[in-house]
C-alpha cells in the first residue's frame, strides 16, 4: 500500500512542478511568440491578399508593403473577446478591402485563414493561410498557390465549402481535412465580416 | 568507475546515436533536408537530452521503479515544450521549418533510451557528460547527413554559404524521403569502412 501511495505522490509532484514551470515560461514567451506570428505569418498572408487586389509585387516592393501593413494594423472593439485585429488594404490610396483572420479545425488543430473582403461588393479578394500544424507534405499543400489562387475574386454568393460537401471549393487531393479546415475558416471569417461590416466600415470611415 | 571523458566521447564515435545505435532515425530522416535544419534539430534534441538526463539522474532515488517510464516521459515532455516555446519566441523561422518534429522530440528514442539505459543508474555529473556527448553526436550525425543531402540534393549549403548555388542540376532524389534512406546507408557504409581501416592501422 505504501509503495503505491509513493508512486502517486512522486508522479503527481513531478507533473505539478512541470505544469507550473511550463505555465511560467509560457507567460514569459507568449507575447514574443505572438509578435512573431503577426510579423511572419499574418502580415505575409495580408500581403498575399494585397497582391490579389493590386497585382504581383517584386521582392523589394513586397517588403515595403509588409512594413506598411504592419504599421497600419487596426483594431475594432466589437464587444466580443477583446478588440479584433484587422488590416485595411488600399488600392490607389483608398481603402479597398479589409482582411481579418478566422480559424477552421484541421488535422493538427486550428488552421488560421486570413480573408480579404472587398469593402464595396463583399466579394472575396483573396486569402492567405496564417498558422497551421498539418501533416508535412500532405495537409501543408493547402499553402500552395494552385489551391489558394482559386479564392481570388470568389463571389460573396459562392458556397464556401469543398466540393465533396456540396460547395464551390476544389480540395487538394489527399488533403480533404485540411482543405475543409480552410473552407471552414473562410466561412467563419465571412460570417464574421458580414455580421460586423458596418462597424468595421465606420471605424475606417469608408 | 566510468570516467567522465569516456562517457562523453563514446557518444561521439563508438556509440554515436544515429549511426551506431540506430536510434532517433525518424526525426533524422525527416528534417535533414538542409544543414541548418539538421543543426537546429540536433541542438534542440541535445538541450532536451542534457536536461532530462540531469533531472532523471538527480531524481533516480526518488522515482519508484514501477512508474519510472511515466516520470521520464513527463520530464522529457516538459523540456520539449520549453524548447518549443523558446524557439517560437526567439528562432521563429527555424521553428517553422522544423514544425511538427520539435514536439515529436518527446518520442525520440535517443532521449528516453539514455534516461532508461544510463541516467537512472548513474550520478548527475556522469549523466550530464553522457547527455552532452550523445547530444553532440546526434547533432554531428544530423548535420553530416543533412549537409550531404543539401549539397548534392539541392546544390546549396545555406548555413555556411548563404544563397550560393554549387550544383546547377542537383540530384533532387536526395531531398526526398527515399533519398534520406539511401544517404543514411551510404554514410553508414563509409563509417564501417573507416572503422575497419582504423582497426587495421592499430
Amino acid at each position: 500500500m505504501g509503495s503505491s501511495i509513493r508512486m502517486i505522490i512522486v508522479l503527481g509532484a513531478i507533473t505539478v512542478v512541470s505544469g507550473l514551470a511550463l505555465g511560467g515560461l509560457n507567460k514569459l514567451t507568449y507575447q514574443i511568440a505572438q509578435d512573431n506570428i503577426l510579423r511572419f505569418k499574418k502580415i505575409p498572408a495580408v500581403a498575399d491578399i494585397y497582391e490579389a487586389a493590386s497585382g504581383e509585387l517584386d521582392a523589394a516592393a513586397r517588403v515595403k508593403v509588409e512594413e506598411e501593413l504592419l504599421a497600419e494594423k487596426q483594431f475594432v472593439d466589437l464587444g466580443g473577446e477583446g478588440p479584433l485585429l484587422f488590416f485595411v488594404i488600399k488600392k490607389e490610396g483608398k481603402p479597398f478591402a479589409v482582411a481579418l483572420e478566422d480559424f477552421g479545425t484541421g488535422f493538427g488543430g486550428d488552421l488560421g485563414v486570413m480573408a480579404g473582403f472587398n469593402l464595396e461588393t463583399g466579394d472575396l479578394v483573396g486569402i492567405g493561410i496564417t498558422t497551421l500544424a498539418e501533416t508535412p507534405g500532405l495537409g501543408t499543400r493547402v499553402l500552395e498557390e494552385s489551391f489558394t489562387m482559386q479564392f481570388r475574386g470568389m463571389s460573396r454568393g459562392a458556397v464556401y465549402k469543398v466540393k465533396k460537401d456540396g460547395g464551390d471549393i476544389d480540395a487538394v487531393t489527399g488533403a480533404t481535412v485540411s482543405s475543409r479546415a480552410v473552407a471552414e475558416g473562410l466561412a467563419n471569417a465571412k460570417a464574421f465580416y458580414e455580421a460586423n461590416a458596418e462597424k468595421i466600415k465606420e471605424e475606417i470611415g469608408f | 568507475m566510468k570516467s567522465i571523458t569516456t562517457t562523453f566521447t563514446k557518444g561521439l564515435w563508438t556509440e554515436i546515436p544515429l549511426f551506431r545505435l540506430m536510434l532517433g532515425l525518424c526525426p533524422a530522416l525527416a528534417v535533414t533536408t538542409t544543414a541548418e535544419n539538421g543543426l537546429g534539430m540536433g541542438l534542440a534534441a541535445t538541450f532536451v537530452l542534457v536536461c532530462s538526463n540531469v533531472l532523471v539522474s538527480a531524481l533516480r532515488k526518488v522515482i519508484p521503479n514501477e512508474v519510472r517510464v511515466a516520470c521520464f516521459i513527463v520530464i522529457i515532455a516538459t523540456f520539449v515544450v520549453c524548447v518549443e516555446m523558446l524557439m517560437k519566441a526567439f528562432f521563429f523561422s527555424l521553428s517553422e521549418s522544423l514544425g511538427l518534429f520539435i514536439p515529436l522530440i518527446v518520442v525520440n528514442c535517443v532521449i528516453l533510451g539514455r534516461a532508461e539505459a544510463f541516467a537512472r543508474k548513474n550520478g548527475v555529473v556522469l549523466s550530464l557528460a553522457d547527455g552532452l556527448g550523445m547530444g553532440l553526436g546526434f547533432t554531428i550525425a544530423l548535420v553530416v547527413l543533412a549537409a550531404i543531402r543539401e549539397f548534392f540534393g539541392a546544390g546549396t549549403l545555406g548555413v555556411v554559404f548563404g544563397e550560393r548555388v554549387f550544383i546547377d542540376q542537383p540530384f533532387v532524389f536526395l531531398q526526398e524521403a527515399p533519398g534520406a534512406f539511401v544517404a543514411l546507408g551510404l554514410v553508414l557504409g563509409a563509417m564501417n569502412v573507416l572503422g575497419k581501416l582504423g582497426k587495421q592501422g592499430r
